[in-house]
């Protein structure tokens, strides 16, 4: 065997801030993932959590030996910047977190939704997640929320991104949808 | 279940939207600074708006028909109830949501005279540029109707120009061009565009048929593997 760097595969893990993009990464990734987080000044920003992703995260996920995965975490603040047509170029697929028990993200999420539609229609999934807390709305209700129609194709899943089981299911289900569109 | 958030955000244009979408019965109860509001929602319609001192005397009254009795509210003075204390406070944004399933009984009709439609479209008739620029976000957006329309509309009652727009979705038009095209100001066509989203009388329409994912199967089914022996 020759000594080939590796092919990435690439999975954007998208969504609006604190929607659980580096938690989901982290649970699932087999290295500790490499983040570029630094400390909230912001107290409002900083109620939800202590640091933020300022350039991207990212993890993998070694497939053989001639392939690895990526999940590469979209950034924080800055929405749809220069970062983010790097992060949609070649994608295989995106799943889009949403922090279901925070309805003022609603919006944002669709707008996610929105810029990779237009700009990279790859397969997209959205995940609703913290469903382990109480006062989290039903994935059906958020898909509501988004506008989500029947027909528009985009799965919606309920998880928890500390839980690795429901975050290989919402990969799996991303994989799945791949596999729909590629064979039919 | 229970849904929560601030109205600031998440307008009753949204709040409506989920409720009815899903038929859900239960009671909505609102905060604002000066009163606290519970709206009694029968499979996704508002059926009465009650102003209440404290919270917890909403969960006393289990039985909707009881409840009329003791506010000595007759049927026909529901109507009323909406228009005093859904339809005046759409403008105050300041107030805190929550909606609680069930928990209260009602019988099998009460009758409806604001449909859940009119109620959206009025409540998006308020929203700032900003605000509609959540669910149209994009110029090239193309809508399209869904096949129940008509009678979603009939509900909703749109002035003259909301049904311009209405015939001019096609599935065709661009948001941009629906503009130009009806020459109406942009707010109204947003604030349009909004409420006709949120009663689901039109939909996005999937723009291009999505690029085939540039995988082959095997690797894909190792992929696959892989993740479910995580
Ligand atoms: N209870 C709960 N908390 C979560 C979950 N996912 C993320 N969080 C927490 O939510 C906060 C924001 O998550 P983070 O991954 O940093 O969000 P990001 O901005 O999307 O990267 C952190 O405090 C996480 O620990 C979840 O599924 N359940
Ligand atoms: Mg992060």
């Amino acid at each position: 065997m020759s000594e080939k760097k590796p092919k990435k595969i690439k999975i954007v893990i998208a969504g609006p801030f604190a929607a659980g993009k580096t938690e989901f990464i982290r649970t699932v990734s087999e290295i500790e993932p490499v983040t570029t987080e630094r400390k909230i000044t912001d107290p409002k920003e900083k109620e939800k959590k202590s640091s933020t992703t300022v350039a991207m995260d990212f993890g993998k996920i070694k497939i053989d030996d001639e392939h690895e995965l990526y999940l590469f975490g979209t950034p924080g603040q800055s929405r749809f910047n220069f970062m983010w047509e790097i992060l949609g170029e070649g994608a295989l697929g995106v799943i889009v977190l949403v922090d279901s028990t925070d309805p003022k993200t609603f919006h944002e999420a669709r707008r996610i939704i929105n810029f990779f539609q237009s700009r990279y229609p790859v397969p997209l999934v959205v995940a609703a997640n913290k469903q382990d807390l109480p006062n989290a709305w039903s994935p059906e209700d958020v898909a509501v929320a988004l506008d989500i129609s029947e027909e528009e194709g985009i799965p919606v899943i309920g998880i928890s991104a500390k839980n690795k089981d429901d975050v290989k299911k919402a990969l799996l289900l991303l994989l799945e949808l791949i596999k729909t569109q590629l064979t039919g | 279940m229970t849904l929560t958030g601030d109205l600031k955000s998440f307008s009753f244009a949204d709040i409506l939207q989920v409720l009815h979408a899903d038929k859900k019965s239960g009671v909505l109860i609102v905060e604002w600074k000066d009163m606290t509001v519970a709206y009694y929602i029968k499979d996704g319609e508002l059926v009465l708006a009650r102003p209440v001192d404290k919270v917890f005397r909403i969960y006393v009254d289990r039985d909707f028909e009881k409840l009329l009795e003791k506010l000595r509210l007759r049927e026909s003075s529901l109507a009323e109830t909406v228009k005093k204390f859904f339809l005046s406070r759409l403008d105050n944004r300041e107030g805190i949501f929550s909606f609680t399933q069930g928990f209260i009984r009602y019988p099998e009709t009460v009758p409806v005279f604001y449909p859940a439609e009119y109620l959206i479209m009025e409540s998006a008739r308020r929203l700032t540029l900003e605000e509609t620029e959540r669910k149209i976000s994009d110029e090239l957006l193309v809508f399209e109707k869904a096949p129940d329309y008509e009678e979603k509309v009939r509900k909703a009652r749109l002035t003259d120009e909301e049904q311009k727009v209405l015939n001019l979705i096609d599935g065709k038009n661009t948001v941009k061009d629906i503009l130009e095209k009806s020459g109406l100001d942009k707010l109204t066509l947003y604030r349009t565009l909004y409420g006709l989203l949120s009663i689901g009388a039109i939909r996005r329409k999937r723009k291009k048929a999505p690029k085939k994912p540039s995988i082959s199967l095997d690797l894909l089914a190792k992929l696959i593997e892989k993740i479910k022996k995580l």
